[in-house]
């Protein structure tokens, strides 16, 4: 054990430092803390334009390994990036997805055809990605999913047909990766493949659906007759459920450390306004200030220990499926504590038709936190059954 | 001892249930959405001829000359359908505090039996303003609003107010910020007396709120039964799972706790009206843990339905968090509890609490309940 940085790990740390320091400014101004959760629809041009300022200074998927244009960085490099990152207010990564899931998901499972045509389109900032699993009917039961792909031997490529829905950020993303079904007599997760779809083409609508904030990031995509290429499929027809179980993995790992700065400037905000409206002297709140301090510090820990172990090939250890629910539920408290720490200012929004102001629209937005990636319900299930090793509950 | 309520009061309840549920439906509220005031100026005329506003007016003033205690029943059902009309606020704080100075020897005794006259006919209602409460729902939709300057109470025309609209997280609310200008003539009440009339009003609108969120998350629950039942994943109703099913549970059990808590308050509230603070928090709280706690599990279970716009789930949870923090939040009530209960002697009142400077008198110590 050794949880100190080392000097050069602070030179690193200068180095990230003065990056932004001498690049987020000017242009960039207005996107500074903009696009975090809740956020993540707003600014999308300037910050896709961000993410190829981030390329230039050669600071987009620096964990990656050097032969896929990364930096290799270590862990401690990726907390210290992150950490600086946060401080300077860096906008949310609009290439979050293509960086932390399909990145590491294509380095893991891809080939390398797959790996020279994507993987360098995401480091330069230039192709963004949404997810395509959730289906009308499948939900928590995502093993369900009936969208099709079968192989047209004439145009040889694949044909894909049926909808996904609650696909965030669909309007904003080049690509969606899609888990379909490439056996048609096949049921639950075997017979799946997992597909790599252009989103900019006749057979794709996308329909964007309003969410209780106003906004919407979410959408239903249908797919008529869509395609995509022979070498578009990640692993053989069948392997769609362990590619797609894959990436939730990556979803567990370094991207937690971004995601841990970001509630680290929410709580910094609601102790500055508690300190500034008074609600600061109330016993109730400090107390549960401090628990939020608490709650966040575990989770820092945690995702460090994680990272920090040998085995981060995304496979799901228990460490990492105890993570979704410790964190969705402390945020959802996060978001109630910053309400009531705005007492009866939480009623007023910003502006019309529906503007919700920073702390609002975090406590909307935790509310979907225990809801997407797995509800809690399905994440306590897992940890019971699978790292448990309980009785499994009855399924259909 | 008995924590029934009456014949008559349960029947007057399912009666303008019946009425609420065929007029105010979710669709009806989002045209309310749609329009300028935000009322459907038809109910409005519908719950008056019903003599809703009246109740609490004296009968020598037209009035039904009912209590608290007779209207809480009402203000749940209000909750349950989530009706954007202000009544409970008007007919059981605005009126309620009319009523108390018209019963005065004050001068302005008259004048308030004037203004109830005219309430209790449907030509007139009047919005009750509070320190506690920095906005007024529907303060547009009022010819009088009572109105707070230190411990005096002012009844002022709504020509001579400025109202500044606010937009509520919660679209069947229109706030208003208030600005005024207190004069001699507009002065109603003032002194010891101020200072109680206040003190009611909180504890009024305090316990119209509890009853409102009750109903408010009795609806929620009923939702979430509804829709775990209908959806499936896993090949069966969601709802057939244990996880999901004891979410639902514990709404019930918090829920249906409440409910003696809000009769207990009610009662204090019309019969000892000095000695309810302690009651009305309980209420208070107890129905915004048991509300909060609906609306948590009720958007979770419906996973990510719960989260649209087109979710009809929303219309019930904006309310309960909007008014989860009028007429004082958790933390103010808490703090009368624990203050009353681990420092029995010392003087109650706003400007002993944490964070709130207000001059307020007070001189009660207050007495436990019988129950
Ligand atoms: C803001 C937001 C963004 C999203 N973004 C995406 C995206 O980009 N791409 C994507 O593919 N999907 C996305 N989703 C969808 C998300 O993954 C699903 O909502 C989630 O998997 C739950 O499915 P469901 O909504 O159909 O709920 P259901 O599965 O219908 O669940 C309803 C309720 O039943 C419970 N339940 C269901 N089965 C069980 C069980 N066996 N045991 C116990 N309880 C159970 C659930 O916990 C939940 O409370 C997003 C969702 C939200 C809210």
């Amino acid at each position: 054990m050794k949880l100190d940085f080392s000097p050069e790990d602070e030179l690193f740390r200068e180095e990230i430092a003065s990056w932004l320091a001498a690049n987020l400014c000017g242009k960039f101004d207005s996107i500074r803390g903009r696009g975090g959760p809740g956020d993540q629809h707003m600014f999308i041009d300037e910050r896709k334009a961000w993410e190829q300022k981030l390329y230039q200074g050669g600071w987009t998927c620096i964990g990656w390994a050097p032969e896929y244009g990364g930096r290799g960085a270590t862990i401690e490099q990726q907390v210290i990036f992150n950490e600086e990152y946060a401080r300077a207010q860096g906008p949310g990564r609009a290439g979050h997805i293509g960086e932390t899931l399909v990145g590491p998901t294509l380095i893991a499972f891809g080939d390398q055809e797959q790996k020279d045509r994507y993987l360098p389109e995401i480091l330069r900032g230039e192709a963004f990605w949404c997810q395509g699993y959730s289906e009308p009917g499948a939900g928590s039961d995502l093993a369900n999913v009936k969208t099709s792909a079968k192989f047209d031997d004439t145009n040889q490529q694949w044909q894909i047909n049926g909808q996904k829905v609650w696909t965030s950020l669909a309007r904003e993303s080049d690509y969606c990766f899609v888990i379909a079904r490439t056996d048609s007599k096949s049921v639950g997760h075997r017979g799946l493949g997992f597909f790599l779809v252009p989103i900019d083409q006749p057979g794709v609508t996308v329909r964007p659906i309003e969410q209780l904030t106003g906004t919407s990031e979410f959408n239903e995509v249908f797919f008529d007759d869509a395609h995509c290429s022979i070498d578009d499929i990640v692993g053989e027809p069948g392997d769609g459920w362990k590619v797609a179980m894959g990436l939730l993995g990556f979803e567990r790992g370094v991207s937690t450390l971004g995601q841990q700065m970001l509630f680290q400037n929410e709580l910094d905000e609601i102790i500055v306004l508690a300190k500034a409206n008074g609600s600061a002297q109330n016993p109730q709140i400090r107390q549960r200030i401090a628990e939020a301090h608490i709650g966040l510090r575990i989770m820092r820990f945690n995702s460090m220990r994680v990272l920090s172990s040998k085995e981060t090939d995304g496979s799901l250890q228990k460490e990492a499926m105890i993570y979704k629910l410790y964190w969705s539920s402390w945020h959802r408290n996060l978001g109630k504590l910053a309400m009531d720490v705005m007492g009866s200012e939480s009623e007023v929004l910003e502006d019309g038709p529906y503007q919700l102001n920073r702390l609002q629209s975090m406590y909307l937005f935790s509310r979907a936190d225990t809801i997407y990636g797995g509800t809690n319900q399905i994440q306590r299930n897992l940890i019971a059954e699978r790292a448990l090793g309980m009785p499994k509950e009855p399924r259909g | 001892m008995n924590f029934t309520y009456s014949e008559d009061q349960l029947t007057y309840r399912d009666t303008v249930a019946a009425l609420l549920a065929g007029e105010v439906t979710a669709e009806s509220i989002r045209t309310r959405w749609e329009s300028a005031q935000g009322i459907d100026a038809n109910l409005t005329q519908q719950l008056s001829d019903m003599g809703l506003n009246a109740m609490l007016v004296p009968e020598s003033c037209g009035g039904l000359g009912l209590s608290e205690l007779d209207f809480i029943l009402l203000a749940q059902e209000c909750g349950r359908v989530a009706m954007p009309e202000p009544l409970v606020e008007n007919a059981m704080v605005a009126t309620a505090m009319l009523s108390d100075i018209a019963g005065s020897g004050l001068v302005a005794a008259n004048q308030c039996q004037d203004v109830l006259e005219k309430i209790a006919t449907g030509n007139v209602s009047v919005a009750c303003g509070h320190w506690i409460n920095p906005y007024i729902n529907m303060a547009d939709t009022n010819q009088w609003l009572l109105l707070p300057h230190g411990e005096e109470v002012h009844l002022v025309g709504s020509q001579a107010v400025d109202l500044i609209a606010q937009r509520s997280s919660d679209p069947s609310r229109r706030i208003f910020k208030v600005n005024w200008q207190p004069s001699s003539r507009t002065k109603i009440a003032d002194g010891q007396l101020g200072t109680d009339l206040w003190r009611s009003a909180l504890n009024r609108g305090a316990l119209g709120v509890a009853a409102q969120l009750i109903g408010l998350a009795e609806n929620i629950l009923q939702r979430a039964v509804i829709f775990t039942t209908d959806r499936e994943q896993f090949g069966r109703p969601v709802g057939a799972n244990q996880a999901v099913k004891h979410l639902l549970a514990d709404c019930a059990v918090s829920l249906e706790f409440a409910k003696p808590v809000i009769a207990r308050a009610a009662y204090a509230v019309a019969t000892a009206p000095t000695r309810a603070d302690w009651a009305v928090s309980h209420a208070k709280v107890a129905a915004s843990q048991a509300a909060l706690l609906s609306v948590r599990h009720g958007m979770q279970v419906h996973g990510a339905m719960g989260y649209t716009w087109e979710c009809d789930l929303q219309i019930w949870m904006k309310r309960c968090w909007a008014i989860d923090k009028t007429w004082g939040d958790a933390g103010f009530h808490k703090n009368r509890i624990h203050e009353w209960l681990l420092n029995p002697n010392a003087l109650m009142g706003a400007e002993h609490t944490f964070g709130k400077s207000m001059s307020l008198n007070d001189e009660t110590i207050l007495e436990q309940g019988a129950v």
